[in-house]
């Protein structure tokens, strides 16, 4: 592309023709080529990940049988993996509550933490009031207000649901504080002069101008929401694979409790592969070539 | 002017007839000044200056670092209000942003996540304009800046001076009566920078809108521009005024003429009275 700029004016013409299929197979391969990367690299590692976890769960297998060790104590993968299959409704039925609240939680807290950045990042007086305030509440540990919850709203998917907000709300928070803060004052300046209103301004510039931070901030809520919904539904629930693993825990069900952390990591990759997904979504240049 | 222009000038007729026929503005400040801050830390960031710019005419200010340049930029497109004097465009005062205005800076200030294209129609978005037209414009801008088949592409697909080019393209989509320049091609390599200079004085010769454009650079300055204003260390004021007496377009390579000297070495005299330089 670099030549392209040093050419004259009176070459403009095959200036053009040149350069046009040389863009298109330019982006065609790389396309295709990182198309072929990502299968082949997600392909192969997912290869790789299965045969080594077979062979890890075999290897359990046989040594919890070699040595005989009770069930109670240490299940085999025979036992948590039968679990899953025998009483998959059961827990499919608590795998889809802890989705639901960690939804409800994230969008909650996406919803009010982009806005409130927004108006922190906006306006001076309200930065310095309530930063000192949101640094303090962002290194409490968000779990220790569930027994709060609790007595204000009753045991139940929207305390946990409330936690896991706390959880990914700052995150999402001081990252989107950043984005918009970092917008070129310049680009302002550019909308301005289009004639754009508030509303336009913010919707067309500001925010998309902030995405790649308040992408990130969200790639980190995402993980703290499915971390911390477990929790939550330990302490302040009776529904979902955290409350299902603790009431296993409390008839001493070592397989049910095994098979809940199975459907928690698999309940886990799935919100962080869409979280993924959103992310190509919202940052479209990183997969289309170059 | 733009008549008289386009009809000597038979390639003009590409923009033109995709509804590009706005006039130049005129501008006109009288007294203006920029100050920042207030009470103990007040600080003057600019002038008193006046401006008489023509309609079609291409001014630059060449001045030294924040001597108050980009400030000048901003008042003259009503972006931020003067402290002193008054700012009128085709003879209005000046009390809001001006929209029939494109505006160029250092930095592309182009959009992450739109193509190429789509940055560029983000004018007739929010301006509400038809969207056959401008498509139609965009078009022949791409064309006209070497970027065709950069529609579809990203901003971080594209090389710097591309990025400039589809920011350019931004700023005339909209057929605007007035280009506001901030050091355009201050990032860009001299070789690209010496193109774009050309591919610029091209379509200003055949859509002659007023143009405004802030450099550092004695050789943009005197490349591009009917009449250098020289400004002063900060608080920026206006020494000296130099009509720009070469014909157009002009060469790649200034120092063909010897006059490009004697203007250069003009320049560099004020900024050597004013101690700009300390040699
Ligand atoms: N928003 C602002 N608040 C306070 N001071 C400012 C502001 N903007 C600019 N200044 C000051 O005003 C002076 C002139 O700034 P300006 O950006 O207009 O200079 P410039 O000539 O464009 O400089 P450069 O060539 O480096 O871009 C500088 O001293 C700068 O620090
Ligand atoms: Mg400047």
């Amino acid at each position: 592309m670099g030549p392209i700029m040093g050419m004259n004016r009176t070459m403009t013409e095959e200036r053009t023709a040149e350069y046009r299929p040389s863009l298109d197979n330019g982006r065609e391969g790389g396309l295709l080529a990182a198309i072929g990367q990502l299968r082949g690299s997600f392909a192969g590692s997912a290869l790789i990940a299965l045969i080594s976890i077979a062979a890890l769960l075999g290897l359990w297998e046989w040594l919890a049988i070699a040595f005989d060790v009770p069930t109670w104590l240490v299940p085999k993968p025979s036992d948590f993996l039968g679990r899953l299959v025998s009483d998959w409704q059961l827990i499919a039925g608590h795998a889809v509550a802890t989705s639901i609240t960690i939804v409800e939680g994230f969008a909650l807290g996406v919803l009010v933490a982009v806005p409130l950045a927004l108006a922190i990042s906006s306006i001076g007086a309200l930065e310095r009031g309530l930063y000192p305030v949101i640094v303090f509440l962002n290194i409490m540990p968000k779990t220790v207000v569930g027994p709060i919850l609790i007595i204000w709203f009753g045991i139940g998917p929207l305390v946990a649901a409330l936690i896991v907000f706390l959880m990914c709300f700052f995150p999402v928070l001081v990252d989107a504080m950043a984005g918009f803060k970092a917008v070129d004052r310049r680009l302002f300046y550019i909308s301005r002069s289009m004639g754009a209103g508030a509303w336009q301004s913010f919707a067309k510039f500001r925010l998309p101008a902030a995405m790649p931070h308040i992408v990130s901030g969200m790639k980190i809520g995402v993980v703290k929401a499915v971390e911390g919904v477990i929790i939550a539904e330990f302490i302040a629930s009776n529904k979902g694979l955290g409350f299902m693993i603790m009431q296993a825990s409390s008839f001493m069900d070592m397989p049910l409790m095994f098979a809940g952390l199975v459907a928690a990591a698999i309940v886990a990759l799935l919100f962080n592969g869409l979280m993924s997904v959103f992310e190509r979504q919202m940052m479209p240049w990183a997969h289309t070539g170059r | 002017m733009t008549a008289v222009q386009s009809e000597t000038n038979p390639s003009a007729s590409a923009l033109a007839s995709s509804g590009g026929s706005s006039k130049g503005a005129s501008i006109h400040a009288k007294g203006i000044s920029k100050i920042y801050g207030s009470g103990e830390n007040a600080f003057r960031a600019l002038g008193p200056i006046d401006l008489d710019i023509k309609p079609g005419e291409f001014v630059s200010l060449i001045g030294p670092s924040g001597c108050g340049k980009s400030t000048t930029l901003l008042l003259v497109s009503g972006l931020e209000p003067p402290s002193e004097g008054s700012v009128e465009v085709d003879g209005m005062p000046l009390t809001r942003p001006i929209s029939e205005v494109g505006i160029v800076f250092q930095d592309h200030l182009l959009l992450d996540f739109r193509t190429a294209l789509k940055n560029v129609m983000l004018q007739q978005e929010i301006r509400g304009l038809d969207k056959a037209e401008l498509r139609e414009r965009a078009a022949n801008l791409f064309d006209r800046l070497g970027l065709k088949g950069a529609e579809d592409r990203y901003p971080r697909q594209l090389s710097g001076g591309m990025r400039q080019r589809v920011s350019i393209a931004r700023a005339l989509v909209h057929d605007p009566s007035m280009l506001l320049m901030d050091e355009p091609f201050g990032a860009l390599d001299a070789i690209t920078r010496t193109q774009i200079r050309h591919d610029l004085e091209m379509l200003w010769l055949e859509t002659r809108k007023t143009v405004l454009f802030i450099t550092h650079s004695i050789e943009e300055a005197v490349g591009l521009s009917d009449r250098v204003l020289v400004m002063s260390t900060s608080p920026g004021r206006i020494v000296e005024e130099i009509p720009i007496d070469l014909p157009r377009p002009r060469p790649a390579h200034l120092g063909e003429y010897p006059e490009f000297s004697r203007y250069a070495q003009q320049i560099y005299e004020i900024f050597s009275k004013l101690g700009v330089y300390r040699f």
